[in-house]
């Protein structure tokens, strides 16, 4: 056990030192990030909102902007090892799941990073008030991992492909919209103070992350190698 | 590729030769599980019978063009992370005299995008003979250096050879072809 943590934070460190060295994923996802809270924030801003619409419509543009950075930039980890011709060396020399885990580790890290910017400038830009702040992070944390986990596999699936840029993104949208729906409906819940509902939302967010990583777990060695 | 069959004995060096587009580099790499034949097998024999394929990645070490290197890493940087990632101890030393002995300085702090294509060729061996395989896979392992790089990397392979590795290089180069006792011509 000690020894696949150990081999999947080599996979991971090198990830990060990688994309600190050329941050080619970091600033995709922080452009496409700022430019699309930029552009809410000015078209709409805090006062654009009927005040019994904000909850629900807040919560929905919020994940809307992540959803769309994530789909900028995370499929890169695996790309790029199979652009820069990376990929062989890594197949010889690692297991399947010390790869799977580490970029999986890679993207929740970054989504994270990217979150812990984009939230607070979003909630003072866009005028935002959460009741329950708690229950609040707790959602954006289970969407953050239920995202992660989701991308990694499907990143993985399209980096041998053509046309991997909209493959990436028509292969996520049918996997991450019912994710998108229950996160939505947490983030309102969480807007609004509604402890129950809030929980019943991240029971489903939990569900469909794991199912998800379960299934990633037994699909990526096959994806990996053949 | 059809009608391919053969066995490398501990010691040996085997030689694949053949014109542009016979499969050489493809049949390395099959050879080091990189890619799935169509039909037909590979299997690895030690004295306890066949190496389960789950163990390929410990046995075997492999040079070529198609395994990249991370161009923003540096030498030393390069041959950590492949020790950590198959799970060997990260012994410092061991490290720099793994580089020192394929003639890279390992203190040299610039990363491989900056490297040579001899210099990189030669850190690509470096990193394939890291974890002491039984069976080593070199695919055009003099393409890039310069003829003192040659004469170095003949006596690299046969030395690697002498101390018991099975060695397979395929090859078009007429002096590389000569380090071999044995060799399978491949049809074009």
């Amino acid at each position: 056990m000690w020894r696949f943590l150990g081999e999947t934070m080599a996979v991971f460190a090198k990830d990060m030192r990688c994309e600190f060295r050329t941050r080619v994923a970091f600033n995709s996802l922080a452009l496409f990030a700022v430019t699309t809270l930029a552009a809410v924030s000015y078209t709409i801003g805090p006062y654009g909102i009927a005040e019994a619409d904000r909850p629900y419509l807040l919560g929905a543009l919020l994940w809307i902007v992540v959803f769309f950075a994530a789909m900028a930039g995370l499929d890169r980890s695996f790309v790029k090892e199979e652009e820069t011709h990376t990929a062989p060396l890594l197949r010889l020399a690692a297991r399947p799941l010390v790869v799977w885990g580490g970029k999986l580790l890679f993207n929740t890290v970054t989504l994270a990073l990217l979150m812990a910017i984009l939230v607070p400038l979003y909630v003072v830009l866009m005028g935002l008030s959460v009741r329950t702040p708690g229950w609040f992070i707790l959602v954006l944390a289970a969407g953050c991992l239920a995202l992660a986990v989701t991308t990694t596999i499907v990143a993985a699936i399209v980096a041998r492909a053509m046309s991997r840029g909209a493959l990436f993104a028509v292969l996520s949208v049918p996997l991450l919209l019912p994710l998108l729906v229950f996160l939505i409906q947490g983030t309102r819940a969480a807007i609004e103070g509604r402890v129950p509902d809030v929980l019943a939302a991240l029971r489903a967010v939990v569900s469909l992350g794991g199912v998800m990583t379960v299934a990633s777990a037994f699909l990526f060695p096959v994806v990996w190698h053949d | 590729m059809r009608g391919i069959a053969g066995q490398a004995r501990p010691g040996s060096i085997l030689v694949l030769t053949g014109p542009n587009g016979s499969g050489k580099s493809t049949l390395l790499q099959i050879l080091a599980g990189l890619i799935r034949p169509t039909r037909g097998e590979v299997r690895y024999l030690d004295g306890d019978g066949e190496v389960p394929r789950e163990e390929w990645r410990h046995r075997i070490g492999m040079a070529a063009p198609a395994l990249a290197l991370y161009e923003e890493l540096t030498a030393m940087e390069n041959l950590e992370f492949c020790a950590r990632v198959r799970g060997l101890e990260v012994d410092g030393d061991r490290l720099r005299n793994g580089l020192v002995a394929v003639g890279l300085d390992p203190d040299r702090p610039t990363v491989v995008g900056g490297f040579s294509t001899g210099m990189q060729q030669r850190l690509k061996l470096a990193q394939a003979v890291l974890h002491d395989p039984d069976v080593l896979l070199l695919d055009e392992p003099g393409a890039n250096l310069d003829p003192d790089g040659q004469d170095w990397l003949a006596e690299f392979v046969r030395g690697m050879a002498e101390e018991g590795r099975t060695v397979v290089v395929a090859t078009n180069d007429r002096d590389e072809m000569t380090w071999g006792t044995d060799r399978v011509a491949l049809p074009g």
